[in-house]
């Protein structure tokens, strides 16, 4: 059992290093991003997932950029414009640049982290506000693991996993760096369903997602994400257990797919 | 009896024009539904004894506001995003500042 855990395991490292199958430039995606309780839904914000070439003098890279922003009814209240972004190496998905820009009901953050991956260091630079409106900077260097990624980049990894070599009940875990800790995102792959979404009915592989000594994603498979069974692996659909409903995400478009 | 079934439809009467106000309208359905029932509920008790309340003419007016309000924001309100024109501008700067940092960056084929 031990040998085939620890062959599993790294096959499934293998895994995170292979090339990208999945996601191409010019891929767009949006969700509307809703609460539900009991049945109940309440859109709440409009969830953009795009994917563009950003071309240096010395290389090409690509720009994953996700952007949250609240609907109109909703901004008078509590107004998210959120922004996160990930500059990978278009061929291993490998971030080089991370970027969080957050503003969040008068909240603002600004989080950078200038990756090195020969010395496994990351630069990280934080940004916030006072009331007066003033910014100030806190500059770090945080040791990372060797496929230490950050959120988004992690995101569009799971997306590059080979899920039709794995069988119901295999698990990966993801090590993402989140405001200068590493955290460790178990993801467990549970089976096939087809559901029935804005882009017609899908087959989906459905996982599971969980974080390691967290009380926000709790396992119980509580946490579930539905990927198409397609080549291009578009989430489709995600949901999220919050203390009273669920939090959900849904796909309205997919446009400028690799496959 | 009656009383507890008054605090519940005040409660509940109350709890939905709250949620009625806010932008989570479409989750005041769920407590106009209990507050309807527990006035339907008083109102027969008190017939039972032959005693007029006003608490079920208070109880009936709020759950009517509240679902006034619903109705009227679930046929009228549209889900359309706000100004995301600061957002855009973040952006464009964060991309023009990520270009200039990237440049000093060497990208290793080997990871």
């Amino acid at each position: 059992m031990k040998y085939y855990s620890l062959l599993f395991i790294t096959l499934f490292s293998l895994y995170s290093l292979a090339q990208n199958k999945t996601i191409a430039p010019g891929e767009k995606l949006v969700y509307t991003a809703s609460y539900n309780m009991s049945g109940l839904l309440t859109d709440i914000a409009q969830v953009k997932m795009e994917a563009t070439e950003v071309v240096t003098s010395r290389s090409t890279l690509l720009r994953l950029k996700c952007t949250a922003a609240t609907y109109k009814k909703w901004d008078n209240f509590f107004k998210i414009r959120d922004l996160y972004e990930s500059y990978v190496n278009p061929k291993t998905l490998t971030p080089y640049l991370y970027k969080r820009d957050i503003s969040e009901g008068g909240y603002y953050k600004f989080m950078q982290y200038k990756y090195n991956h020969k010395s496994k260091l990351v630069q990280s630079l934080k940004r916030k506000k006072n009331k007066e409106g003033k910014t100030w900077d806190e500059n770090t260097t945080v040791n990372i693991g060797a496929s230490t990624k950050d959120i988004i980049s992690t995101l569009y990894s799971i997306r590059n996993m080979d899920i039709y070599k794995a069988s119901p009940g295999d698990q990966q875990n993801f090590t993402v760096l989140f405001d200068n800790k590493e955290t460790m995102i178990t993801v467990k792959y549970i089976g096939k369903e087809t559901i029935s979404t804005q882009l017609g009915k899908k087959e989906c592989y459905k996982l599971a997602l969980s974080i390691k000594g967290s009380d926000i994603l709790k396992g119980n498979n509580s946490n579930l994400l539905w990927l198409t069974a397609d080549a291009n692996k578009i989430p489709v659909y995600a949901k999220f257990k919050i203390p009273v409903g669920n939090g959900e995400l849904k796909i309205v478009s997919a446009t400028g797919l690799k496959n | 009896m009656k009383k507890l079934f008054i605090i519940l439809g005040f409660a509940a009467a109350i709890l939905a024009v709250i949620l009625a106000v806010t932008p989570l309208s479409n989750l005041s359905v769920a407590p106009i539904i209990v507050a309807f029932v527990s006035g339907l509920i008083v109102l027969f008790l008190s017939k039972k004894e032959n005693k007029k309340t006003k608490t079920i003419q208070y109880i009936f007016l709020l759950v009517i506001i509240a679902l006034g309000l619903t109705i009227y924001k679930g046929v009228f309100s549209t889900t359309e995003i706000g100004n995301t024109e600061q957002l855009e501008q973040r952006d464009e700067d964060n991309l023009e500042d990520s270009k200039e940092i990237l440049e000093d960056i060497e990208i290793d084929e080997d990871f």
